[in-house]
């Protein structure tokens, strides 16, 4: 049986981030990879997507982006071939078209079982992905059989859909987006929507998410959030690149707002009667956000260098919100499940689940040796962000690095 | 945590402090939040009935409420009946209305704001043509709920309305009201 140092599960920009902190300290590794370098980013993204950061925001290690475009958003496309330019240049050791299937303890360290034979190593890094399965409601089942179901991991273009109407379930960047652009196509599109993060692209002349970063709110550590269970299971904000995208901007083009999709009963779509609370305490939380950039703006003396504070429209809800739907009456053939993901951890065999076996971890630390990157504020808020992925391998490889030391002595 | 630093403590008589503790324990201990809360409803003639609360499941055993309850419903004359109580649909309006003001008062004592009133207005919009067989396609419940919130505080307006929305989030009744559920009736 190979053994290893340390095995990284996944060849993305978090597996290629920490290969490189781990080459820099010596400890010999590999990265197992199911498909090819940036698998889920070219095989599970949709055509137009781009990222939601700013380019200045989404470099690899070693890599800080500097172009003339550092505020321009890449599409996924250019953040492909990124990542294969960053492998190539750092030659990093992967493995590809290798399936994990098991992992189980094995003395002080772990046996890796793949498709392509056992591995046996020290230390584990997962880096698969937060964004592996797409996390669609149990009553999914009880749609008609002849409706077409997507995933924002499975839609790649709005011609792909039937010609009928569409159901987009869910209000985060995934949803909005595609209700806009299966709209666009000339399909009418309803959108269901839940609790939701509402965020203007800019304000006051910058991106709002260049604001989170100035007023250090994207790097508070994760041990000093309040409830840090409930911040990791915050819906992601509604941005898209460049424009600004919200449920005024959706209604405007002809998409119908209607509350959260509850259960589908008799091969109808029931909705809940909240959306005009969901969308209250979206505008409110929005608001919360831009008035501390107001006060951090005034208390640094900087009113002048800005243009003034500003509120934006509260979401238009409609008077009376569509209870349900009935998919064969009104010509609906499409819903795209838009409701987030799942990781997917299902090859690890130890008891480091909670009870809705969700991951537990700390920072990233799942037990001794095992580490996790890429989940929702896994170290801090921008740990989703490129960039942020690179800060949480090197503080990761640094903890790794010394936890071997450390049992070298013993 | 917005809390905020205040002469005197706030207090709406709300024991957050307990609360917030059942909520750390319990959220090791799955079964013991599993409760089932229970009436007992007996027709007194006419469209009139009285119901009693006595006690729920709840923390894995039985419980018992201080005192005995009773709720009696009725009809107006307006539909022919002798108007002993609320009507029933009257009464899931005084339900909501409490939910969420039982939330407004614990949220704002969370986020340390003091309340000094609050008065809710619940209206609920029903056309009869649903109860009374004529259409069809008219619902029997509320085509439409409002709900107004009077508040007088130490906060904002904007926090006043954050509170609002947040009991609205955790309310029991705003849910059974807004989503669809499952009514199972049978007969012994």
């Amino acid at each position: 049986m190979k053994h290893i140092t340390t095995v990284i599960i996944g060849a993305g920009h978090s597996g290629l981030a920490m290969s490189r902190e781990l080459s820099l300290r010596g400890v010999d590794h590999v990265v197992l990879e199911r498909g090819q370098i940036a698998n889920s980013w070219k095989t599970q993204r949709w055509d137009s997507l781009h990222l939601l950061t700013p380019n200045w925001m989404n470099g690899l290690p070693g890599m800080s982006y500097c172009g003339a475009d550092k505020d321009a958003y890449m599409s996924v496309s250019r953040l492909v071939s990124e990542i294969h330019r960053f492998a190539d240049y750092h030659q990093t050791p992967v493995q590809t078209e290798t399936t994990v299937l098991a992992i189980d303890p094995l003395g002080d360290g772990y046996r890796v079982q793949t498709d392509q034979g056992a591995i046996t190593c020290q230390s584990v890094v997962m880096a698969n992905g937060a964004c592996a399965q797409p996390a669609i409601p149990s009553f999914a089942v009880e749609l008609p059989r002849y409706i077409r179901q997507l995933t924002p991991l499975s839609y790649k273009r709005p011609n792909d859909l039937p010609g009928g109407k569409a159901l987009v379930v869910g209000a985060s960047a995934s949803g909005l987006q595609l209700a806009q652009e299966i709209q666009a196509s000339g399909r009418q599109v309803t959108l269901a929507v839940g609790n939701h993060v509402r965020l203007p692209r800019r304000y006051r002349r910058a991106d709002i998410l260049h604001w989170l970063d100035t007023l250090g709110l994207s790097e508070i550590p994760f041990d000093q959030m309040d409830d840090i269970d409930r911040v990791r299971r915050t819906p992601s904000p509604g941005l898209v690149a460049e424009h600004q995208l919200d449920l005024n901007t959706l209604t405007e083009i002809g998409v119908e707002i209607a509350g959260r999709l509850e259960m589908i009963r008799d091969e109808t779509a029931l909705f809940s009667g909240s959306l005009e609370n969901k969308c209250a305490a979206a505008d409110l939380k929005m608001n919360r956000l831009l008035q501390t950039i107001d006060d951090w703006i005034a208390s640094e003396g900087f009113e002048e260098f800005f243009p003034p504070s500003q509120r934006f429209a509260a979401t238009r809800v409609p008077d009376r919100p569509r209870l349900q739907l009935n998919f064969a009456k009104e010509r609906f053939e499409s819903v795209i499940w838009a409701t987030g993901f799942r990781p997917d951890f299902n090859w690890l065999n130890l008891p480091v689940f909670d009870r809705k076996a969700r991951l537990q971890h700390h920072g990233g630390l799942v037990a001794q040796g095992l580490y996790v990157m890429g989940l929702p504020y896994l170290r801090q808020r921008k740990s989703t962000f490129i960039a942020g992925a690179s800060e949480d391998a090197h503080a990761l490889a640094a903890h790794l690095r010394c936890n071997l030391d450390q049992r070298l002595v013993a | 945590m917005q809390m905020q630093q205040q002469q005197t403590p706030v207090d709406n008589g709300v024991n957050v402090d307990a609360l917030m503790g059942a909520r750390e324990v319990l959220r090791d201990a799955p079964a013991a939040a599993q409760f089932t809360w229970r009436a007992e409803c007996e027709w007194m003639g006419g469209v009139h009935s009285r119901s009693t609360v006595r006690g729920f499941y709840g923390l894995g055993e039985e419980q018992a409420h201080d005192k005995i309850f009773t709720v009696d419903a009725d009809h107006p004359p307006q539909f022919a009946a002798s108007d002993n109580g609320a009507t029933p649909v009257e009464i899931v309006l005084s339900a909501l209305a409490s939910c969420l003001s039982a939330g407004v008062a614990s949220v704002a004592q969370n986020r340390g704001i003091q309340l000094h009133s609050v008065k809710a207005t619940v209206e609920g919009d029903m056309d009869i043509y649903g109860i009374l067989g004529v259409d069809a396609d008219v619902r029997n419940g509320f085509s439409a709920v409002r709900v107004n919130f009077d508040i007088n505080a130490d906060a904002s307006q904007d926090e006043i309305a954050a509170v609002v929305s947040q009991s609205q989030k955790r309310s029991a009744v705003f849910d059974i009201i807004t989503n669809p559920g499952n009514v199972k009736v049978t007969v012994s």
